[in-house]
């Protein structure tokens, strides 16, 4: 079975962008959510085995959202999205429970690989 | 991968934060310590920059990359943003704009940023000029930005979400059609129920109505936007002008919220431009002019929408110089506008209004600013072809005021139906101000042989609706009441005479095509509910 994945991204053509790649790769995209309280919303009702967490987000704290998402789904993989130039955000991010994480701007290739890199 | 497929997605996403970015931009210059806004607008860049550098766009990433940096230094605390970079940034927000347009056209031919790539990096700002300092403590008010403090706090990036469509305004205008027809055909059916007497006919007649007005306003609803939608340039275009004038203008906006019909924001955006560079160019004066008189140095602007029941009020005032009536008037006697023995009746108010004339301007010299685009004039028709109303209001010294009111929806009206020989005819109840009922012996006949009435004190010019259809005269019963309305048109209230006042109906009204759209007085048409056509009254040009 396809593993599961919801995309957490403000800009809808972030979304749409990553969906498209998931999707080529064979991903199943149950959910996409705009800004943390959908993506809180979202989880209970999917629990997705892998989200794509945008660390930048208009209503939230993206280490807070990342610090709530793994308290109440554990099992669900965490890859944290961010820019250039924000290091200390992804190490933090790595302490609180993500499992990996890419940087934008990002090639699909780039995305595929960091997916499989959790298969392990 | 092909990016092909998101890069309308691209295109309308970018736009909508560069168009935060250049509103930002202008609160920003004027309350410099808001920090969440100066956050904001770093996000703004950097998302962009983003998106352009995942479809590749690499002309797109360079200039916002180095907005972008400049922005991280004021948000360090390390720049001010001061006016030149204000507008080194808005120039950058205006290239991008440019390069998004070209991404949109399909066009590989992108737009030259290298020099304003230089000046980006280049920017120093030491060789800043400080703004005028104000010695005045009491104008300190007037350089800040108040546009935020009675509206909404700046926009923060809006989430899209799968409870929300895009759908083609053409489909909307089909939904509004079809709409204005069903209600159409309600009043023809309504009329056959009634002839045929069929009484069982009435229970669903009635379901009928009010599904219908259900149906009529949810349409509607779906065509309204809020003003800010085109309102959000506005700060930009006052502050630009002022800035081109050396003038210090204190630009505020109320009443962003509200909503009115997308075809009437779209009629609407241009004449409001207008009077708004209006107002800038002619009506505020140098601050030197203004402290001479006793004003503050900065002027004031404000933009105020306004929802009234059934119609919209969209006034712009300014504190500047306001009109001088008899200049106006003057002016239109040597332009051969009005005659002299008009002038001298006019009030002041009616004065005003000769601004509208065609033909009229009263700036001695054509500017840069406001010597071009559309005139008064052209605003005047516009606001009427909308079954609106411009008036304006102007003391000299004070100020002006001009003052808009609009239906909210375009298409589906409030009208007076009266008869007048075998015509049916609809006033607009945007300039209906009172109906009357008279006796012959209160018309009085003035010296150059029109007719007046008096109303509450005041002496109206009464216009016969036959005879402006030119049709023959109604036989004078003995002690009959003739039924009259008054309407506002353009500040200047005018009584008609007509046969019969029917009373207060909806109406859908369509555009007349060639050649009725030729005819004078008449601005659409509807059908009745007898199956008759049943004419649109624009007063203003009955006047």
């Amino acid at each position: 079975m396809s593993r599961t994945v919801m995309i957490v991204d403000d800009s809808l053509f972030m979304r749409k962008i990553l969906r498209g790649i998931l999707v080529e790769k064979g991903y199943n995209v149950v959910a996409e959510a705009a800004s943390g309280i959908e993506a809180m919303r979202n989880l209970h009702a999917s629990h997705p085995d892998i989200i794509l967490l945008d660390i930048i987000l208009p209503d939230s704290n993206g280490l807070d959202l990342l610090a709530s998402i793994i308290g109440i789904c554990p099992d669900s993989k965490v890859i944290v999205c961010s820019s250039i130039g924000q290091a200390p955000v992804i190490q933090k991010s790595l302490d609180l429970g993500a499992k990996a994480f890419i940087q934008k701007p990002f090639t699909p290739e780039k995305v595929a690989e960091v997916m499989e890199s959790l298969e392990d | 991968m092909d990016m092909f497929p998101y890069r309308d997605l691209f295109v309308s996403e970018a736009r909508g934060h560069l168009s935060a970015f250049s509103e930002l931009i202008v609160h920003l210059e004027e309350s410099s310590g808001d920090t969440a806004a100066i956050d904001e607008l770093f996000r703004h860049a950097h998302s962009l920059k983003g998106m352009a550098a995942t479809m590749g766009y690499e002309q797109i990433v360079g200039v916002a990359h180095l907005m972008e940096d400049q922005l991280s230094r004021v948000r360090s605390g390390e720049l001010q943003l001061l006016p030149a970079l204000a507008d080194l940034l808005l120039e950058g927000g205006d290239t991008l704009t440019l390069l998004v347009s070209q991404v949109e056209s399909g066009s590989d031919l992108f737009e030259d940023t290298t020099g304003l790539i230089e000046r980006l990096t280049a920017y120093d700002p030491t060789a800043e000029t400080p703004p005028p300092v104000n010695t005045n403590p009491s104008c300190e008010s007037a350089a800040t930005f108040q546009g935020s403090a009675v509206s909404a706090p700046h926009q923060f990036r809006q989430t899209d979400s799968f409870k929300s469509i895009r759908i083609k305004t053409e489909t909307l205008d089909h939904l509004v059609n079809i709409t204005g027809e069903l209600i159409t055909n309600r009043y023809l059916l309504d009329e056959s129920i009634r002839l045929a007497d069929a009484v069982e006919c009435w229970e669903p007649l009635k379901q009928l109505t009010a599904l219908l007005r259900n149906l009529r306003d949810q349409v509607f609803k779906a065509r309204m936007l809020p003003f800010a939608v085109i309102a959000e340039r506005f700060p930009r275009l006052v502050r630009d002008l002022a800035r081109k004038q050396g003038k210090v203008v204190d630009f505020q906006i109320e009443g962003k919220e509200i909503e009115l019909d997308r075809g009437i924001l779209e009629e609407i955006a241009e004449p409001i431009v207008h009077i708004l560079r209006n107002a800038v160019d002619h009506g505020l004066e140098t601050a030197d002019e203004r402290v001479m008189a006793g004003k503050p140095h900065g002027g004031t602007i404000k933009l105020t929408v306004r929802r009234d029941k059934d119609h919209v009020d969209i006034i712009i005032s300014d504190d500047g110089r306001g009109m001088d009536p008899d200049h106006l008037k003057l002016k239109a006697v040597q332009k051969g506008i009005i005659s002299p023995e008009r002038a001298a009746q006019m009030t002041a108010q009616e004065a005003c209004q000769l601004v509208c004339k065609p033909g009229f301007s009263t700036s001695a010299t054509v500017t840069d600013v406001s010597g071009r685009g559309v005139g008064m004039d052209a605003v005047h028709e516009a606001v009427h072809m909308l079954a609106g109303a411009l008036t304006i209001q102007s003391q000299c010294g004070q100020g002006s005021h001009f003052i808009m009111r609009l239906p909210i929806t375009v298409s589906i009206i409030h009208a007076l139906i009266v008869q007048c020989g075998q015509f049916e005819m609809a006033f607009p109840l945007t300039v209906v101000m009172r109906t009357l009922e008279l006796k012959h012996s209160e018309i009085i006949e003035e010296h150059g042989g029109g007719l007046t009435i008096r109303v509450d004190g005041s002496t109206l010019p009464l216009r016969s609706l036959r005879r402006i259809l030119y049709l023959p005269q109604a036989p004078e019963t003995e002690g009959a009441l003739l039924p009259v309305i008054v309407c506002d048109v353009s500040g200047t209230l005018i009584a008609f005479e007509v046969d019969r006042i029917f009373g207060q109906q909806e109406i859908f009204v369509r555009p007349l095509k060639s050649p009725l759209s030729y005819l004078r007085g008449v601005s659409g048409a509807t059908i009745a509910g007898d199956g008759r056509v049943l004419y649109v009254v624009d007063a203003s040009a009955l006047a």
